[in-house]
């Protein structure tokens, strides 16, 4: 089966560790050495304080939904078998955000409404081949826990 | 007030015909804007000392050591923007006249992106792979995050925003040189699909072939030519450099720090303003503009928008042209030639009158944004 999206470059420098531990079914971001803030996306340097060193660092696994977009229409070629799905921005515990995709029932969050904004999704998973897992994420039981701000 | 000597006039504008210009590159479409713009001035190439071209972000066309050759001439001010918009190509000019470097500068842009199927399916800027992975593809993703966000803060509905593509497309009903000028009301638009929901078609700008140019000169230098001039009271550009993951390059409030600052260094206000101009690549930028730069107050752009203020008649005519919505993909460049032709008063049936003040407002790529205050005032 040919997956229907867009596949990450596992062997870029900055990201090669981030693929590296989701194909070990773990999420982790770099934490910088000197101020302890997270960065996301994979940065060589932390845009706080200009610190280079980092330590990918595990995270909680969960999110908040901060927005959410349904793709009823492949706007990529490469997604022309994936619609409808789900796609959010998320916000971590760690003080992150992150774009992800969410899996539903249908894929289409507003028709089977299992996804709104404040919503706690958890991250899941998506073995592709022998090198690539993709993140995916998903509701919980939890459901609606509000916002952070 | 005005920001610094000498003041900044707008002597003549071009624009190609818009939609597919199949069999033309695009540098040869920016040298027919440039023509156009000249002739509007009453200049011939010899009487430029400056270009500035904008780089076609698909392609390595649009380069000014490429348009400079075509066009046979040897400036003494000469460079290439990466990002469009016309305002940051219109701000260089204005410092590079104000420093002495030239008198007198062609600004052009020309793109043939959609003869040449160009790729916008991917996002691009920092983290745009993890994006494109996500299946965060094409601008319509993040402009629906963002319009979804929107409505959870503020209530705001999809009929409010449809009105933005509907007021657009009646001005373009106006405009022969837009694209798109078959009717759509709101109850077309709320019939449609979704295509990124809450988006829908009319919310997304088509690709489009097509160019334009501008002639920026001194004010001084401008009175002695063709056309009354344009001035430049105001500029003002912001840069928020932050990847593609962050809530601030959605909602982008710091889009009303660089309003802040245009309002504050040119002395105008938002009422002083007749015509506005709002870079559309999707409609929910006109909405968050509206609020940002103080024509709404935050989280009631939706209403100002149903209210009926920006159609034609209304008491803030947006994008007369008909906008990237309805009149052409230019990156913004023919916000900037309308704005002239209304001020000027050039705009046929769709002229608002006695129009004396415009405001340009546009942004690139979710990181970058820019506004000029144009007038006719002496």
């Amino acid at each position: 089966m040919t997956y229907p999206g867009i596949l990450p470059n596992t062997a870029d420098a900055l990201a090669a560790p981030f693929w590296a531990a989701t194909r070990q079914h773990r999420l982790v971001a770099q934490r910088c050495a000197r101020c302890g803030r997270f960065r996301w996306t994979p940065s060589e340097v932390c845009p706080d304080c200009l610190e280079t060193r980092a330590a990918w660092t595990p995270l909680s696994g969960r999110a908040v939904v901060w927005s959410l977009a349904v793709y009823r229409r492949a706007m990529h070629p490469a997604f022309k078998e994936a619609v409808p799905y789900t796609v959010a921005m998320l916000e971590l515990p760690e003080g992150i955000r992150m774009l992800g995709m969410v899996g539903t029932s249908t894929g289409d969050a507003d028709r089977d409404g299992e996804v709104r904004i404040g919503d706690e999704v958890a991250v899941d998973y998506l073995d592709i081949d022998d090198e690539i897992t993709l993140v995916r994420w998903v509701p919980t039981a939890t459901g609606h826990v509000g916002e952070n701000e | 007030m005005r920001l610094s000597e000498p003041r900044i006039a707008i002597a003549g504008v071009g624009a190609t015909a818009q939609g597919e210009l199949p069999g033309r590159t695009a540098n040869e479409i920016a040298v027919e804007a440039i023509e156009l713009a000249l002739a509007d001035a009453g200049l011939t190439k010899q009487d430029v000392d400056g270009l500035i071209t904008c780089r076609n972000l698909q392609a390595h066309t649009g380069i000014d050591e490429q348009i400079g050759e075509l066009l046979g001439v040897t400036p003494r001010f000469g460079a290439t923007l990466d990002y469009g918009t016309g305002n940051f190509s219109l701000h260089l000019a204005a410092m590079a006249i104000r420093t002495g470097m030239a008198e007198t500068v062609v600004l052009a842009y020309g793109t043939n992106q959609r003869s040449a199927k160009a790729d916008f399916g991917i996002a691009v800027g920092g983290g745009a792979e993890m994006a494109s992975v996500a299946g965060v593809v094409h601008v319509a993703g993040r402009a629906a995050l963002a319009f979804r966000r929107h409505q959870h803060l503020y209530g705001t509905t999809e009929e409010q925003l449809g009105w933005v593509s509907v007021a657009q497309r009646e001005w373009a009903q106006r405009n022969p040189l837009a694209i798109f000028r078959t009717p759509l009301t709101i109850e077309d638009y709320l019939a449609s699909e979704p295509l990124v929901a809450p988006l829908r078609r009319a919310d997304l700008t088509m690709i489009s072939d097509g160019g334009a140019a501008m002639i920026v000169t001194t004010a001084e230098r401008a009175r002695d030519l063709a056309k009354r001039p344009v001035y430049v009271d105001g500029m003002a550009q912001r840069t928020a450099f932050r990847a593609d993951h962050d809530a601030d390059s959605l909602m982008r409030p710091w889009l009303g720090r660089l309003a802040d600052d245009l309002w504050s260094t040119s002395g105008y206000r938002p009422e002083d303003v007749d015509a506005l101009y709002i870079q559309d690549a999707t409609s929910v930028w006109v909405l968050q503009m509206l609020e940002w730069y103080g024509f709404a107050p935050l989280g009631q752009g939706g209403e100002f928008l149903a209210s009926g203020a920006t159609r034609p008649g209304g008491s803030l005519p947006v994008n007369t042209n008909g906008g990237q919505l309805s009149e052409a993909y230019m990156w913004g460049w023919l916000h900037l030639v309308e704005a002239v032709r209304q001020l000027r008063g050039e705009a046929g049936e769709r002229q608002v009158s006695g129009a004396e003040v415009a405001l340009d407002v546009s942004s690139h790529d979710f990181l970058k944004g820019a506004a000029s205050i144009l007038t006719t005032r002496p």
